[in-house]
C-alpha cells in the first residue's frame, strides 16, 4: 500500500519535472514585472521607476 | 501371479504366498512366522498382535506407482528405539517387482532394494549424522538423516525375507533432493540399501484410503481418565499420541496402545497456552487443530530465553506447529534434510540462510497430545538460520546407547514462516501481546518500496534523456559591453542590447564573463519585450578573489557566472544590463554577456531525483535500525547494514 502510494506521488514529481523540462520552467526564477506602454522604446526604459538601485555585490 | 498355498506346519490350517519373493508368512490362525525355504516350510516363531497404529492402509489394498498397479501383501511393525511404532507394508507389483511402503508420522516412503556395491556402503562405525552417501543413486548425494535401531515387533501376511521376531538391528535412513530417501538396513551382511521417495498417498492412487475415518475419530475425539486424577482425558489422534499432557493434574501420561501410566507431575498451572487447545484454524487452505502445547527454552550466557510451541494435527496432512517466541508467531512445518544444501552457507529452494542461533534447547513443559514420546528435561541441539520471513530450524539429538558402539540419533529440519499477530489472532478469535522486539524472521514489511524507488530513477533518468534529445540548445546571442569609470562606489551604469528573438517554452540561460581579477562586477538585467513591456528581472554577480594566507594560496569565485530563467512568450526582447563594480570603481569595466536557451537543468533533474528519493531514504534508515535490533540477538555477529530479508 505504502509502495503504490510512494510510486504514485513519484510518478506526479517526475511528470512536474518533465512538464518543467518540456516549457522550460526553471525553480527560483525572479518574478516578472510590466512595463507601461509610455515607459517603452530607449528614453523610457531609462526612466522607469523599478529598475534597480544602490550596491549590490562586492566582497 | 502364482500362488502357492500350503498348510501351517505349526497349527494345519491354509497358508499362501501370493508373492514369488516372499519368504515369509504369518499364519493367520497361530500367528506363527513361516518361512519356505527350498525344500519345506519351516517354524521360524511366533510374532505378536500388531499394535493399533490407526494407519489408513490394509492387506489386499490394491494402488499403483507410475502406471504399474501393486497389491499391498504383507506388514511388519517396527518399533522405535525412543519407543514409537511404524508400519512397512510390503508391495507386490504386477511386473514382479517388490517394493516396501514405508508409514511413520503421516508421511509415506516408497523404497525398492537397490544393487550397490558392499563396500561403497558406509559401515556402521563410520556412519554419522549428516554424512553425504554418494553411491546411492540420486540427483544430489542423499546424507544420513537417522540413525537408529529398530525392534521387529510383529507382521501379517507375507514378508520377503526371513523375519525374526524380537529382532533387534540398525539402520540408517538418507533424505536427498526432491523427496528422494533411502534407508540402509544394517541387519544384513552385507547391508542392504532400499532407496526411493516420499510419497503421498493420492500418488500411490489411495487418496481416500482411511482419511474419513481419521477426521471423524478427530473430532470426536476419544475419551480416556487421567491415570492420575480420574479426570476426562480426550485424545484427538489416538492413533498417533505417545504422550498426553493431563489438563487436570498437569501430569505428564505415556500412551501405549490405549493404554495409559502416569509419568510426572509437570506442575500446576506452570505455563498458561494462549490459544486453547482443541481449537480450530486455518493455515494454507487446510483446518488444523490445535493438539499440544509444549514450552521450550535455551540458556545463552547465563540466561534462560523461553518460547512455546502449539503441535498442529490435519488428519490428512500430519503435523505441523505454531510457534510464540517474544508475542513473534511463525507457521512451521518439517523439511526433507535432503533438499537442504549445506556446502559452505545454509541453502533451502534456491534461498541463502544465515545463522542466528546455536544452543541446546529443552522441554520445559508439556500439555496436550504429542506423536512422540516427549519428557521433560529433553534436549536437543537446536541451530536456527534466518531469511525472513523464513526460518530454517535444524535439531540434532545423538544418544550413545548403552553397552554399544554405535552412535545414534536424529537430524529434523524445520522451516518457520512469520505470521503476523493479528492473523493470529483474527484465526484464532483470541486477543494476544504485542511484541517488543524485532523476531529472528520478522519481515521488513516496507522494503517494496526500493523496487518501485529504482522503477522512478530509470523513468526520471529516461524522461531526462528525452528532453535532452527532444530539446536541443540555440545561441541567442552573444555580446560584450563596455562600461565607463563610475563617479563613486555607489553608482551604476546602465547599458542596452541590440533587440534579439527569444523562442517560447525554452529556458534561458545568461552567462557573464568579465576579467575581474581580486575584485568584481554586478550586473542586474531585465529582458525587456518590445511588444508587451514584460520585464523578466535576473542578477549576475560575478567575483573573483585570490591571495596567500599563511603560507598557502587560496582563490575564492569565479571571473564568470551564469542563472537559468524559466522560459519566456516568444517575441523580439532587448536586454537591459545595469552595472556596478569595485573596488576599482574609477576604472572602466567590461563584461561579456551570452545569452542561449534550452540548456538541460542540472538542478531540475538533481531536485526532482531528491524528491523522489526522500521517502526511500527514511525507509532504508529504519531498516538498517530494524536490521540492527534483529542482529543485537544473535549469538552471531552479522553486518547489520546489509540487510537480511533482500
Amino acid at each position: 500500500m505504502l509502495g503504490k502510494a510512494y510510486f504514485a506521488i513519484g510518478l506526479a514529481v517526475i511528470l512536474l519535472f518533465g512538464a518543467s523540462s518540456f516549457l522550460g520552467w526553471e525553480l527560483g526564477t525572479p518574478s516578472r514585472e510590466v512595463l507601461p506602454a509610455d515607459a517603452r522604446g530607449p528614453n523610457g526604459y531609462r526612466s522607469f521607476h523599478f529598475w534597480h538601485y544602490g550596491f549590490h555585490g562586492g566582497k | 501371479m502364482s500362488v502357492l498355498t500350503a498348510n501351517c506346519p505349526s497349527c494345519g490350517a491354509p497358508i499362501s504366498f501370493k508373492s514369488g519373493s516372499s519368504i515369509v508368512v504369518i499364519c493367520n490362525y497361530c500367528r506363527s512366522a513361516i518361512a519356505r525355504t527350498d525344500r519345506e516350510l519351516r517354524d521360524i516363531g511366533r510374532v505378536a498382535e500388531l499394535a493399533e497404529t490407526g494407519s489408513p492402509l490394509q492387506l489386499g489394498l490394491h494402488g499403483a506407482w507410475r502406471g504399474v498397479n501393486f497389491e499391498l501383501t504383507g506388514r511388519a511393525q517396527m518399533g522405535h528405539e525412543a519407543g514409537g511404532v511404524w508400519d512397512e507394508w510390503y508391495a507386490t507389483f504386477a511386473n514382479g517387482s517388490t517394493g516396501w511402503l514405508a508409514e511413520a508420522q503421516g508421511r509415506f516412503y516408497l523404497t525398492f532394494a537397490e544393487k550397490i556395491n558392499p563396500t561403497a556402503i558406509p559401515p556402521l562405525d563410520r556412519l554419522r549424522l549428516g554424512l553425504s552417501v554418494g553411491s546411492i543413486p540420486a540427483a544430489t548425494p542423499p546424507i544420513v538423516a537417522e540413525i537408529g535401531v529398530a525392534r521387529t515387533l510383529g507382521a501379517i501376511g507375507e514378508i520377503p525375507y526371513e523375519l525374526t521376531p524380537g529382532q533387534t538391528f540398525y539402520y540408517a535412513d538418507l533424505s536427498g533432493s526432491a523427496n528422494m530417501f533411502a534407508t540402509i538396513d544394517y541387519s544384513d551382511t552385507p547391508p542392504t540399501v532400499y532407496s526411493g521417495q516420499i510419497v503421498t498417498l493420492a500418488e500411490l492412487g489411495l487418496a481416500d484410503a482411511g482419511a474419513a475415518e481419521r477426521e471423524a475419530r478427530m473430532v470426536t475425539a476419544v475419551s480416556l481418565s487421567c491415570p492420575n486424577c480420574g479426570g476426562p482425558l480426550a485424545l484427538h489422534a489416538p492413533d498417533r499420541t505417545e504422550r498426553v499432557g493431563c489438563p487436570n493434574c498437569n501430569s505428564l501420561i505415556d500412551v501405549n496402545q490405549g493404554k495409559l501410566s502416569f509419568l510426572k507431575s509437570l506442575g500446576a498451572g506452570k505455563y498458561k497456552p494462549d490459544i486453547q487447545i482443541g481449537s480450530f484454524a486455518e493455515f494454507n487452505g487446510a483446518n488444523y487443530m490445535v493438539l499440544g502445547f509444549v514450552v521450550r527454552s535455551v540458556e545463552i550466557a547465563g540466561m534462560r530465553y523461553f518460547w512455546s510451541e502449539y503441535l498442529l494435527y490435519h488428519p490428512h496432512i500430519g503435523f505441523r506447529w505454531l510457534v510464540n517466541s517474544d508475542n513473534h508467531w511463525s507457521f512451521v512445518q518439517g523439511v526433507a534434510p535432503g533438499d537442504i544444501s549445506d556446502a559452505g552457507h545454509i541453502r533451502y529452494k534456491g534461498k541463502s540462510f544465515r545463522i542466528f542461533q546455536d544452543a541446546p534447547a529443552q522441554v520445559e513443559y508439556v500439555m496436550g497430545e504429542f506423536y512422540w514420546k516427549v519428557e521433560v528435561g529433553e534436549t536437543v541441539q537446536a541451530t536456527d538460520y534466518v531469511n525472513p520471513p523464513e526460518m530454517l530450524s535444524r535439531e540434532l539429538t545423538v544418544n550413545r546407547r548403552e553397552g554399544s558402539k554405535f552412535e545414534t540419533g536424529e537430524v529434523n529440519w524445520s522451516l518457520g514462516t512469520y505470521v503476523q499477530r493479528k492473523e493470529i489472532e483474527k484465526k484464532f478469535n483470541v486477543q494476544l501481546q504485542s511484541p517488543s522486539n524485532v523476531a529472528p524472521n520478522q519481515p521488513f514489511l516496507y522494503k517494496s518500496i526500493y523496487p518501485y524507488w529504482a522503477v522512478l530513477a530509470a523513468i526520471l533518468l529516461i524522461t531526462a534523456l528525452v528532453t535532452i534529445i527532444a530539446s536541443g540548445s540555440n545561441d541567442v546571442m552573444t555580446k560584450s559591453f563596455h562600461f565607463e569609470p563610475l563617479q563613486n562606489a555607489e553608482a551604476t551604469q546602465v547599458t542596452f542590447s541590440d533587440a534579439f528573438e527569444l523562442v517560447a517554452r525554452r529556458n534561458i540561460r545568461v552567462q557573464g564573463t568579465s576579467g575581474v581579477n581580486n575584485s568584481w562586477i554586478y550586473v542586474a538585467g531585465d529582458f525587456i519585450n518590445d511588444d508587451t513591456g514584460l520585464v523578466q528581472t535576473f542578477e549576475l554577480p560575478v567575483e573573483y578573489y585570490y591571495g596567500v594566507e599563511d603560507g598557502e594560496s587560496w582563490t575564492e569565485g569565479s571571473q564568470s557566472a551564469s542563472t537559468l530563467l524559466s522560459a519566456l512568450p516568444a517575441g523580439k526582447y532587448t536586454l537591459r544590463l545595469e552595472a556596478q563594480w569595485g573596488p576599482q570603481f574609477a576604472e572602466p569595466a567590461n563584461i561579456t554577456i551570452k545569452v542561449d536557451q534550452g540548456h538541460t537543468s542540472v538542478f531540475n533533474f538533481l531536485a526532482t531525483l531528491i524528491a523522489i528519493s526522500i521517502i526511500p531514504a527514511g525507509i532504508a534508515f529504519w531498516h538498517f535500525n530494524f536490521e540492527r535490533r534483529r542482529w543485537s540477538e544473535s549469538m552471531f555477529t552479522h553486518s547489520s547494514s546489509s540487510s537480511a530479508d533482500e
